[in-house]
């Protein structure tokens, strides 16, 4: 099979945003997630919650809230602004100020035809939501405090507002507060009472979570308080209604989230009321934002994960879908290797990081740690200007170019490395190539890949002397949704593009036109990658299925057929992380090298595949067998879940790997600070 | 006791009441209000001498803090120089104005800041996260660190480890080290040579 020498990375200090807000669209099945840091992240709900797209955020933004008008996704934040997003090019469309101070709320109306935003100044403004822009309607009613949470009724007539110590009611037609509900203050006197959110029912129940660790049911009709829940003695910060209305979550900072539904106490009366079921303790830290999907609950706050627990109440099978899905880090790669100098970029926010890895001295026995001889050393620490954040990074196999795009710019980068010496120099005449999604240098270096608007890439060529854009590749039809992936032959022949409608592409690079289309996948491709003498392309998708298309040809491989006839171990199948880098090894070319968070695996193309009864995770048990049966008993997919949480594995071209691991428990020593639980016995 | 008795009730009741000089009574009377006034007046020069002492030691106190006085004297010459230039130009325009300006300060209430360095939106956002924070953050919260609910989490659990400071290199290095550097201090100060 293969013995490697393995670099363990734990220096990539990669630290994710935590989560502020969560907005579900029903008729795509989108999850859109808002982070501190301004990123904005769609996932797919049905492709196992695959990160379909990601719009980098930008320094000083404060994001508070986000909501979905029809198709279109806006978010506001302390900075005042209410931004639209573009979501086919990735991007941000427009930002609008509201001038009404820091919003720190914002919602639509089911009819799709008003945005409310609730602002520090204690003004609910209306914006009405055209065809291309959303424009200034009128304040409602002023109010002395400032408006902390939003919820419309769903006709559209009356609006919620949370505020400090107390809910109003508005008539949106009016404008005038309607009514004053005043919740009180709990066991602190002297702090006030934060109602952090509301959400309005049809049958006039407005439902609230304050800081007091109350969950409060009131009545809009009388304006008085129904029913009172002590969910937990820190805040209630978030809550969200099913749509059929008969439940509701709310996610409290201490960690848990607690779920109410609308049943009867007695079995066939119908004197329905809201009474506690569940409590769902998948959280260290505070939970921000909740929101509730047909058959699970989203959940996500300081901690950083995005957890989706399956209701098992209105799952039918028990498959996979039903269980507990964590998605710790990104769908992206974020770390580049130069293959041919051992030299790995990190991408981070703000800045880029270059390192050169270490050597070791000796053999061993597999298994064993060898001596580090020359520590890792960082070569480069490249801050980027202006205060957008990295969209994508690259660095050539040689090491020689380092390129890398935000929302607004591109930086190409030329590195002389001696042996001590390093210097950089910035290539300032860039082709107008701006802001692309993904950028690939060709595998001898001479090329740049950069993936922009409209699913086109330009082709840039690098020389001594700088860069000159050379070419552009079209499809020839079909959508214009920004490429997520990029891929290069190794004989500088071929470029593969996958994009966000599941298209992949492949363009001829010497008559620079397209070749051919993969036919489509109903599941986005998570990783793909061309291999260097057969020339197919390999292609893992997000419901962890593979396939290989020979480009040559223009057809599926004789492998990915009996791939298809046989269908994939269920083992391979349940894995609830997306495989992110495809490799070759060039030693062995029936060898493919995959890896996802968990588990990195080899899978080598000669050997039978495994059907459904025989063991998969068999690496351990074949080392105990003797030689002779080990051939018969072994089978394509070599599974390895030695390593940590991994973000990236690499195969240098020196035959060693590389595995950059980030361990969870690194993440969460630099989180902030947790409520204190009192457990007994502590 | 009875005597006594018997002569107070005797003076009370037998004997005429003394005769008292009028002059007597009021030269008492008068030595009274002296009495009342003088201590008054000598109260006023006690506090008066205290607050002349005290004024001196501010004196001095500020002397000592006061620039040398060449210095001082160049200060003074200075602001004559501008203030005749601007003198000589307020002659040549017409402007009333700059002059009035120039003089005038401001109230104790107001400051100047650049236009550049403080926006509006940027302080309001800062008060807005600053006012997040402290609610949840701040005082009154019950929040504890991460690395007690990672230590708490391995007492309790399944296989049980020592704490995350000590267990995890990574995070205990800066503790290990401000450890380590006690240690040698305490050896020293102790001048415990190992032998």
């Amino acid at each position: 099979m293969g013995e490697f020498k393995v670099h363990r990375v734990r220096f990539f200090d990669y630290m994710p945003s935590a989560i502020r807000a969560l907005a579900f669209n029903q008729p795509n099945e989108t999850m859109a997630v808002a982070r501190m840091d301004g990123a904005v992240e769609i996932f797919l709900v049905s492709d196992k919650f695959f990160q379909g797209k990601i719009i980098p955020g930008r320094d000083q933004c404060g994001i508070e809230g986000l909501t979905w008008v029809g198709e279109r996704l806006f978010s506001a934040g302390l900075n005042g602004q209410i931004t639209e997003y573009d979501l086919k090019n990735q991007r941000v469309k427009y930002t609008i100020d509201a001038y009404g101070g820091p919003i720190w709320a914002i919602t639509g109306n089911q009819q799709g035809t008003h945005l409310a935003v609730g602002c520090e100044d204690g003004t609910v403004k209306l914006f009405a939501v055209n065809e291309d822009k959303i424009q200034f309607e009128r304040n409602l009613d002023r109010q002395k405090g400032r408006i902390v949470s939003l919820s419309w009724h769903p006709s559209g007539s009356k609006i919620a507002a949370g505020m400090i110590d107390m809910i109003q009611i508005f008539n949106v037609e009016t404008g005038q507060s309607i009514h004053r509900m005043l919740t009180d203050r709990g066991t602190s006197r002297s702090k006030e009472c934060m109602v952090w959110c509301v959400v309005y029912l049809s049958d006039g129940t407005i439902i609230s979570g304050d800081s007091g660790g109350m969950v409060k049911m009131w009545n809009d009709h009388t304006g008085t308080l129904i029913k009172s829940h002590n969910v937990s003695t820190c805040d209630v910060l978030a809550l969200s209604v099913s749509r059929n209305e008969d439940s509701i979550v709310a996610g409290t900072s201490e960690g848990f989230v607690v779920q109410f539904q609308f049943i009867s106490l007695v079995l066939e009366k119908n004197d329905k009321e809201w009474v506690r079921t569940r409590t769902f303790r998948n959280h260290t830290h505070d939970v921000r934002a909740v929101a509730e999907i047909t058959t699970a609950v989203v959940s996500g706050g300081m901690d950083t994960q995005l957890v989706v627990r399956p209701l098992l109440d209105k799952i039918e099978v028990n498959s996979s879908a039903s269980a507990l899905q964590k998605i710790i880090f990104p769908h992206r790669s974020l770390v580049s290797c130069a293959r041919k100098a051992g030299l790995m970029l990190f991408q981070y926010p703000g800045h880029l990081e270059l390192w050169r890895l270490g050597e070791s001295e000796g053999q061993g026995i597999p298994g064993s740690s060898l001596l580090v001889k020359t520590n890792p050393e960082k070569l480069l620490h490249l801050k980027v200007k202006g205060e957008d954040h990295i969209r994508c990074s690259a660095v050539s196999p040689c090491g020689e170019w380092i390129a890398y795009s935000t929302a607004s710019s591109l930086g190409l980068y030329r590195l002389h490395c001696d042996n001590n010496n390093i210097s950089i120099t910035k290539i300032s005449k860039i082709p107008k190539v701006l802001s692309s999604a993904k950028l690939c240098f060709s595998s001898d270096s001479s090329h740049l890949f950069s993936a922009s608007t409209q699913s086109s890439v330009h082709v840039v060529s690098l020389s001594q002397s700088g860069c000159k854009l050379v070419g552009t590749l079209k499809p020839k039809s079909g959508s214009h949704q920004a490429i997520h992936l990029l891929a290069a032959s190794e004989d500088g022949k071929w470029l593969a593009s996958a994009n966000s409608d599941h298209e992949v592409h492949v363009y001829n690079l010497q008559k620079k036109e397209l070749h051919c289309t993969v036919p489509i996948y109903s599941s986005a491709v998570s990783a793909m990658a061309i291999h260097p003498e057969t020339n197919c392309l390999f292609m893992m998708h997000a419901d962890q299925r593979m396939f290989e298309f020979s480009i040559e040809q223009k057809q599926y491989s004789d492998w990915s057929r009996s791939v298809q006839r046989n269908g994939l171990h269920y083992i391979w199948l349940e894995r609830d992380t997306p495989c992110l880098n495809v490799m070759f090894n060039p030693q062995n070319p029936s060898h493919v090298i995959l890896h996802d968070t968990y588990m990195f695996c080899i899978i080598d193309k000669s050997l039978p595949l495994p059907d459904v009864k025989t063991q998969f995770l068999n690496q351990l048990t074949l080392k105990s067998l003797p030689k002779e049966k080990r051939k018969s008993e072994s089978h394509a997919f070599k599974v390895c879940k030695t390593f940590r949480e991994m973000l990236h594995v690499e195969l240098m071209s020196d035959q060693s790997l590389v595995v950059v691991e980030r361990p969870l428990v690194d993440i969460s020593t630099q989180l902030p600070a947790p409520i204190k639980q009192k457990k007994f016995a502590t | 006791m009875s005597e006594l008795t018997q002569s107070q009730f005797e003076s009370s009741d037998d004997e005429l009441p003394e005769e008292i000089a009028f002059d007597a009574s009021k030269s008492a009377a008068l030595k009274s209000v002296k009495d009342a006034l003088e201590s008054a007046k000598r109260e006023k020069n006690i506090l008066k001498e205290r607050r002349r002492k005290r004024q001196q030691l501010f004196q001095e106190q500020k002397s000592r803090k006061r620039l040398p006085e060449d210095l001082l004297e160049e200060f003074d010459t200075e602001p004559q120089k501008p203030a005749e230039l601007s003198d000589n130009v307020e002659d040549e325009e017409e402007t009333n104005a700059t002059s009035e300006t120039n003089s005038k300060s401001l109230p104790d209430s107001y400051s100047v800041k650049r236009v550049k360095d403080e926006s509006a939106a940027k302080s309001l956002q800062q008060t807005a996260i600053d006012f997040i924070q402290s609610r949840l953050y701040g005082p009154g919260t019950k929040r504890t660190s991460n690395v007690e609910l990672l230590s708490l989490k391995k007492k309790k659990g399944a296989d049980q480890g020592a704490s995350v400071e000590f267990a995890n290199k990574k995070y205990g290095a800066d503790l290990k080290k401000k450890i380590t550097k006690a240690n040698k201090r305490f050896i020293h100060k102790q001048k415990m040579v190992p032998s």
